[in-house]
């Protein structure tokens, strides 16, 4: 029930913010230079900011790019771990244990380190939608550690089930084994590694646009509008500068009842 | 496995796990744009062919093998290095600020878990209402760290210390929660509960011991959570810590401080694991 309420409510979050977009004649980077740092009026709903861009458009752009960005990034961490664990499953023990120590190397290492070291060697030149898909690829290239050991468990386990004795003694290829049985079966364990992802990924994408390293300007993102709140001149005027992280407290808030229940079933 | 089996190879796990970090990060450095960029190749006051020998001197030390060659044996020797931005020792750069950072660690770790473990305990054991008291470190859960450090410099209280404590606490208390809630629906506390015993000598008696290697696990669990917040905590307060340090060098490009300081995360978190696991194997014998 609760994941529920949680999902209606997101989904409205997505429409609401889909629907600001579409009607509103500014995009997120539109600089209206007659209303720098505007409180909000009819025509700017929650103001702007230091540039005369309107808070409410960069916001609804912020929510669905980074849940855009942080659901992509999940899916490919997923399949990289699905990969990954699989191989391991399925190898000899030598090159399992290789493989899962591989993943004890990335799984024991500070994710943000990792993530500006690996930020830091991009271009200066990069362009903000590449430093988005970077940020987020870069996110998805080492959150696979933990779910691919949680894979490589629920594969080996599976690999000695009767079925699967079966499906060898049939006369099946590992490769079909896979494919048709052990995937559908490691489908109960996949999602829920998918679902904590995603505010995982939101998170760390927050942490690193508020320090200057996560999506380039003038594309909005969590971190990025949080930098705001560095401007005392902009927080005397409005407290709609709080928008974005109120919002961003809630979406996290609404993932996170999914995750509890994702965590429960794993 | 004898006991000096066991610890040998889990140093030599851990030993392992750093050389493959040194590895990455030397990879990484290698193919970083801007690595080899030499500033004197723009000054004019040198003659064209003093800078095309710069450019030349340069290509040649591009080799992924001589770049190791040359990192490792600075390593061993204690040399990480100078820094681009600063001109000054990288190991000089960094031994001035561990101590600011260990301390800050070592505070909000212990804050973190006091206050986590005080509220998992009272917590797990309630029948009802669970939820409504889990609330706070929830929504604690859903703030990023940099975001909680901004409220706190906005509303003018707490700290760095407050700020990870808080962060560490919301983590574990999710782990101590679920972990101790199995622990009081376990047959042999419900017969000692029947019994009369009270609660905080069920607590002392049976959870705590039955949990402890679990609590090991989440020990070194908080040691990488807490690494992974130092840098926008420190970055926030202006902490003159590793993490600051590791920030500036990122927007400066200072590449041997990173790679020094990504070494030395991935040895603090390789013995802690270690002493962890150590500990254990030690009571186990």
């Amino acid at each position: 029930m609760r994941t529920r309420i949680a999902a209606g409510i997101l989904l409205a979050l997505i429409l609401g913010a889909g629907l600001v977009l579409w009607l509103m004649p500014y995009d997120y980077a539109f600089q209206d230079r007659d209303a720098i740092m505007a409180p909000a009026t009819a025509q700017h709903w929650s103001g702007t900011d230091e540039l005369g861009r309107d808070r409410t458009v960069r916001v609804s752009a912020a929510l669905l790019i980074g849940l855009a960005g942080a659901s992509a990034a999940a899916a490919i961490t997923t399949m990289i771990a699905a990969g990954f664990g699989l191989v391991a499953a399925f190898s000899r023990p030598a090159i399992a244990a290789i493989l899962m120590f591989l993943s004890d190397v990335f799984l024991s290492l500070p994710w943000l380190f990792l993530l500006m070291m690996a930020r830091s060697l991009l271009p200066l030149t990069a362009s903000p939608m590449q430093t988005a898909v970077t940020t987020f690829l870069v996110l998805a290239a080492l959150g696979w550690p933990a779910c691919a050991r949680a894979i490589y468990r629920g594969a080996a386990a599976l690999r000695s089930a009767e079925w699967m004795i079966q499906g060898y003694a049939c006369g099946l290829k590992t490769r079909q084994l896979i494919r048709l049985h052990l995937v559908p079966h490691l489908r109960p364990l996949l999602l829920p590694q998918f679902i904590i992802c995603v505010p995982a990924f939101i998170v760390a994408e927050a942490n690193l646009g508020a320090l200057g390293l996560g999506v380039g300007e003038p594309m909005p993102s969590w971190g990025a509008m949080m930098l705001e709140l560095d401007n005392s001149a902009l927080l005397a005027r409005s407290h709609w500068v709080y928008l974005p992280i109120a919002l961003l407290i809630v979406v996290l808030l609404l993932l996170e009842s999914f995750t509890t229940e994702a965590e429960t079933n794993v | 496995m004898s006991l000096p089996m066991r610890i040998v190879t889990r140093v030599g796990r851990t030993l392992l796990l750093m050389l493959f970090v040194a590895a990455g990060t030397i990879l990484l450095v290698r193919f970083a744009p801007g690595y080899f960029a030499d500033s004197r190749e723009m000054d004019a006051k040198y003659a064209e062919a003093a800078r095309s020998e710069i450019q030349a001197e340069n290509s040649q030390q591009q080799s992924l093998s001589l770049i190791a060659i040359r990192e490792v044996k600075g390593w061993i020797k204690g040399d990480f290095g100078e820094s681009r931005q600063y001109h000054v020792p990288v190991a000089e750069l960094i031994g001035a600020r561990i101590r600011v950072s260990a301390l800050l660690l070592a505070e909000g770790i212990l804050y973190g878990w006091l206050i986590a473990i005080c509220a998992a305990l009272p917590v797990s054991s309630l029948r009802k209402g669970g939820l409504l008291f889990g609330l706070p470190f929830t929504i604690l859960l859903a703030i990023p760290a940099a975001a909680m450090a901004t409220a706190c410099i906005l509303a003018e209280t707490g700290g760095p210390v407050l700020v990870l404590s808080l962060l560490i606490s919301a983590r574990d208390f999710k782990f101590l929660r679920s972990l101790l809630e199995g622990e009081w629906r376990s047959p042999h506390l419900l017969q000692g509960r029947a019994q009369g015993l009270s609660p905080l000598a069920l607590v002392r008696m049976h959870i705590l011991p039955s949990v402890v290697p679990q609590l090991r696990a989440l020990a070194t669990l908080s040691i990488v959570t807490a690494l992974g917040a130092l840098v926008p905590i420190e970055v926030i307060f202006t902490v003159p810590g590793v993490g600051q340090l590791a920030w500036s060098a990122v927007m400066n490009r200072d590449l041997p401080v990173l790679v020094a300081v990504s070494l030395l995360m991935a040895s603090v978190v390789g013995f802690a694991g270690l002493l962890s696991t150590r500990t254990l194997t030690l009571e186990e014998a």
